[in-house]
């Protein structure tokens, strides 16, 4: 019998050329507990399901939609799900957490996963329900965004099916297409250039059935306590002004990256700022499904319409490419969602193009730096992969500068492929240590290591082992709540996250959990990702930084200088390597191997 | 004085603590601070750290010896201050520093009609030099400016630097108090004018714009905009370390930032 709040059982679909086998994969107790669901889960079927060094976006790679034991409950937040594949633009795993309707239907499709395989011969969309998937046909579709695809199928299909789609970048293998879902994302990594390498441009699911918690009861109290939490202190930040709210601190702290991290201030920042454009711009407040704390806030756009404006996308559309007029902004945050790309990898490598250009080594006078007209431009570009600067960018910064060269790479703000958010990492020594070790690359939500740095607990133009502990900490408490799966932003709320989490796992699944066994799950899931990671051929040298970050000091506001060698980030990643037990070369013990359950 | 010049109390901590966070918050380099054998001292900021000197009663020149040997594989140069100087400010001691180039071993202030030895800045290959004076009995500093190259600095000097010239016009950084009347006139001086901006959930009502203030500390500014600093809420101050340390010392034309510590997205 399986867990409360779990099936016990994966679908794993195979897409012919035009239709579609689902085929049982069955889920024990020890895997789903030593896994959760979600992101933990999803590292687990890749290792099963991935055929070792195969092409991401080969037919059969695998694409992983997962949910958790969580996902149906009231527990605020909980809506979520994971998508987890192998990357086209890293060449490694990447999972990307999104929240909607989508997370409850798949998962109530009767399976805690489903994974994709295939190629089908033409357009398609894929539907799952209770008789298992079908494959159905849709040139109609072909180079329709991903939220006018959802509003075509759900014509087509009927009410009732949730849709997860991608948009033409994800069709015309953008290895930083999105896969969307009721305008909102699984973001990063390339996810949609997988699902677009199946031809498939949606996948519909549907309810077809219940599953039973442990503790009703239990569960229900435990989620009006959470509720009411979420309404807390811990979460004003995120109900008042939302993720943008970072981006004025930031620069007053001298870690806004700007100019393709040139600068970490940013002289435009106050017109781009939540507490100016909430007074001028504001217009609504939303939620994801099953969420009390509200943090999307959505402003009105010149000229007519609105857009959803994260600290992320404004970052990287703002002052990493230069521009200060928030409806250039607001235009390139919108083509982003139209064109189904990643607003941080599309603006990195947009703000490396620019750089080369501005440096003659790119032919491509018309893209500067602060010019939102370029950038709208390039954005076009690259979803239509035109040939030249769209073709090359459409690959990301790292692939882009190794076709580019000279020296381009150093100055190419990525790790492992993965184009960096918007963390100045020589201003926040602990993030630097983040970004540099996480499997998915340079990474903000696997890794909230900033949160050390910006407490005033560490030295932050220091990193040293306080810092190494610090990002061991966050990156474990990141790999039980995405694979639980609760919203980051509650992180806050938990006096005590993993016994708290322990106990909410309890009511949920009936296992007795404990915070010990939960730490333990963390770092077997940090392990499990670097071990696939490591099958794929990465080694300890991907641990690093660009040279720009390493080598060039950066100017703080203060008058003073920031700046991280090489050996100082060797150093911490050495310590890293210590505290999570693995050999000098980064690599998981034979010893603990066995704990991954990876053996068939 | 009626007590050690480092223990006296300066809006909130000491005099030496307020001495030793300016220069932390100023340089890059190591901050260290020259203790008598056996002196107690009062609480000092995160990082700084205490040399004793290794005989008592030989004055500012053992102190001297003691604290660039201290730093010399450290650092190249380094500012050397007593702990009386309540108004020291960040742009005298940068003003300082740079003019420390070349073949110059010591670059010595003469400001407000007096040499500043102990407000100056010295090359910390000195170290031997000074030791090598003391052991001969020499412990007046004046006797190290024989025997080296010194570049003076005298008031139109210093202040040929326009952003002292903006903040410390007086040149205050040299004043120092050695009567209990003098403690009490520094103590009672207005506190400086500094900027104040709250950000995110802080910030309602526009308080992300600068907003004047007078306060001597990072806590007293807090209170100035009604907030108080615990682990939800964090200051920096010229976009530099972020601190939950109310007690660290403003000067004027300094911009501090308030945020919520749980910054981030």
């Amino acid at each position: 019998m399986a867990p409360g709040g779990l099936f016990g059982r994966a679908l794993v679909v195979d897409i012919g050329d035009r239709d579609a086998t689902g085929t049982r994969l069955e889920l024990d107790d020890q895997v789903l507990r030593a896994y959760l669901g979600g992101v933990g889960l999803g590292t687990w079927l890749l290792h099963r399901l991935a055929p070792p060094r195969v092409d991401p976006l080969a037919p059969d790679a695998p694409l992983a939609f997962v949910f958790s034991s969580l996902v149906g409950t009231p527990l605020t937040t909980s809506a979520k799900f994971a998508v987890v594949a192998k990357s086209p633009l890293t060449g490694l795993l990447t999972d990307a957490l999104a929240s909607s309707q989508f997370a409850i239907a798949g998962k109530l499709t009767g399976h805690d996963a489903i994974v994709i395989r295939g190629r089908a011969a033409e357009l398609s969309v894929l539907l799952i329900d209770g008789d298992g998937p079908r494959l159905e046909p849709a040139p109609e579709l072909a180079g329709l965004s991903a939220a006018e695809a959802e509003t075509q199928a759900r014509q087509r299909f009927g009410r009732g099916w949730r849709t997860a789609a991608i948009g033409p970048a994800g069709e015309r293998g953008v290895r930083y297409a999105t896969i969307s879902h009721d305008g909102r994302h699984a973001g990063r990594g390339g996810l949609g250039a997988v699902l677009g390498a199946k031809n498939i441009k949606a996948v519909l699911v549907k309810s077809a059935t219940k599953v039973a918690v442990a503790d009703q009861q239990g569960v229900l109290q435990a989620a009006r306590d959470l509720r009411k939490r979420s309404f807390g202190p811990a979460t004003a930040k995120y109900r008042e002004l939302g993720t943008l709210a970072n981006l004025l601190a930031f620069n007053a702290v001298s870690t806004l990256p700007t100019r393709n991290f040139t600068a970490a201030t940013f002289e435009g920042a106050p017109k781009l700022a939540a507490e100016e454009l909430h007074e001028l711009r504001g217009v609504a407040r939303n939620s994801c499904a099953s969420c009390s704390i509200g943090c999307e806030h959505i402003y009105a756009r010149k000229g007519g319409g609105s857009q959803r404006m994260e600290y992320e996308n404004v970052f990287a559309l703002g002052p990493l490419c230069g521009v200060d007029d928030p409806d250039d902004v607001f235009a390139a945050s919108a083509r982003c969602d139209e064109l189904g790309i990643d607003t941080i990898s599309a603006g990195g490598t947009i703000a490396w193009a620019m750089e080369c250009a501005e440096k003659g080594l790119l032919d491509a006078p018309w893209l500067r730096f602060g010019d939102g007209a370029a950038l709208l431009r390039a954005l076009d570009e690259i979803g239509e992969r035109r040939p030249g600067l769209g073709e090359l960018l459409a690959h990301g910064s790292r692939r882009a500068a190794e076709l580019v060269g000279h020296g381009s790479i150093d100055f190419a703000a990525q790790v492992k492929g993965l184009e960096m958010p918007g963390y100045e990492p020589r201003s926040l020594q602990s993030m630097a240590l983040g970004l540099a070790v996480n499997a998915r690359g340079a990474d903000h939500n696997r890794s909230g290591a900033y949160e050390a740095d910006l407490s005033g607990d560490v030295d932050r133009f220091a990193g040293g082992s306080a810092h190494v502990a610090a990002a061991v900490d966050t990156e474990d408490r990141a790999a039980v709540m995405d694979s639980m799966i609760l919203c980051k932003f509650l992180r806050g709320v938990f006096e005590d996250p993993f016994t708290e989490w322990a106990r909410l796992l309890a009511l949920v699944t009936g296992w007795d959990l404990d915070a010990d066994e939960l730490h333990a799950t963390a770092r077997r899931i940090v392990r499990a990702k670097r071990a696939f990671n490591l099958r794929e051929g990465a080694t300890a040298a991907d641990d690093t930084l660009p040279t720009r970050m390493l080598e060039t000091p950066l100017e703080l506001g203060s008058g003073r200088s920031a700046a991280l060698s090489a050996d100082r980030l060797r150093t911490m990643v050495s310590g890293y390597y210590v505290a999570r037990g693995l050999d000098e070369q980064g690599r998981v013990e034979p010893a603990d191997l066995a704990d991954l359950l990876l053996d068939p | 004085m009626g007590a050690a010049k480092a223990d006296l109390e300066w809006h909130g901590s000491t005099l030496l603590y307020r001495a030793a966070a300016v220069l932390a918050r100023t340089v890059d380099g190591p901050v260290v601070v020259v203790a008598a054998p056996g002196q107690a001292l009062p609480e000092l900021p995160d990082g700084v750290t205490v040399v004793e000197d290794p005989v008592e009663g030989l004055g500012p020149m053992q102190g001297l010896a003691a604290g660039l040997a201290a730093v010399a594989d450290r650092a190249e140069t380094a500012f050397v201050c007593s702990t009386d100087l309540p108004f020291l400010h960040p742009a005298y001691v940068r003003r300082v520093l740079r003019a420390l180039t070349g073949d110059y071993d010591v670059a010595l202030p003469v400001a407000r009609g007096f040499r500043q030895p102990l407000a100056a800045a010295y090359r910390t290959r000195i170290a031997g030099l000074v030791a090598d004076l003391l052991a001969q009995g020499n412990q007046r500093p004046g006797m190290i400016f024989k025997h080296c190259a010194v570049l003076q600095l005298d008031d139109a000097a210093l202040l040929d630097d326009a952003l002292l010239a903006k903040l410390d016009p007086e040149l205050d950084s040299v004043v120092n108090v050695n009567t209990p009347e003098e403690y009490t006139a520094a103590r009672d001086r207005e506190p400086p004018e500094i900027i104040v901006e709250r950000f995110g959930a802080l910030a309602k009502g526009g308080g992300h714009r600068p907003n004047p203030v007078r306060a001597a500390t990072v806590g007293a500014a807090a209170q100035a905009v009604g907030l108080t600093l615990d682990r939800h809420i964090v200051a920096a101050v010229n976009g530099d370390q972020v601190t939950k340390d109310g007690r660290l010392p403003l000067v004027a034309g300094d911009s501090v930032a308030f945020l919520s510590a749980d910054a981030g997205g």
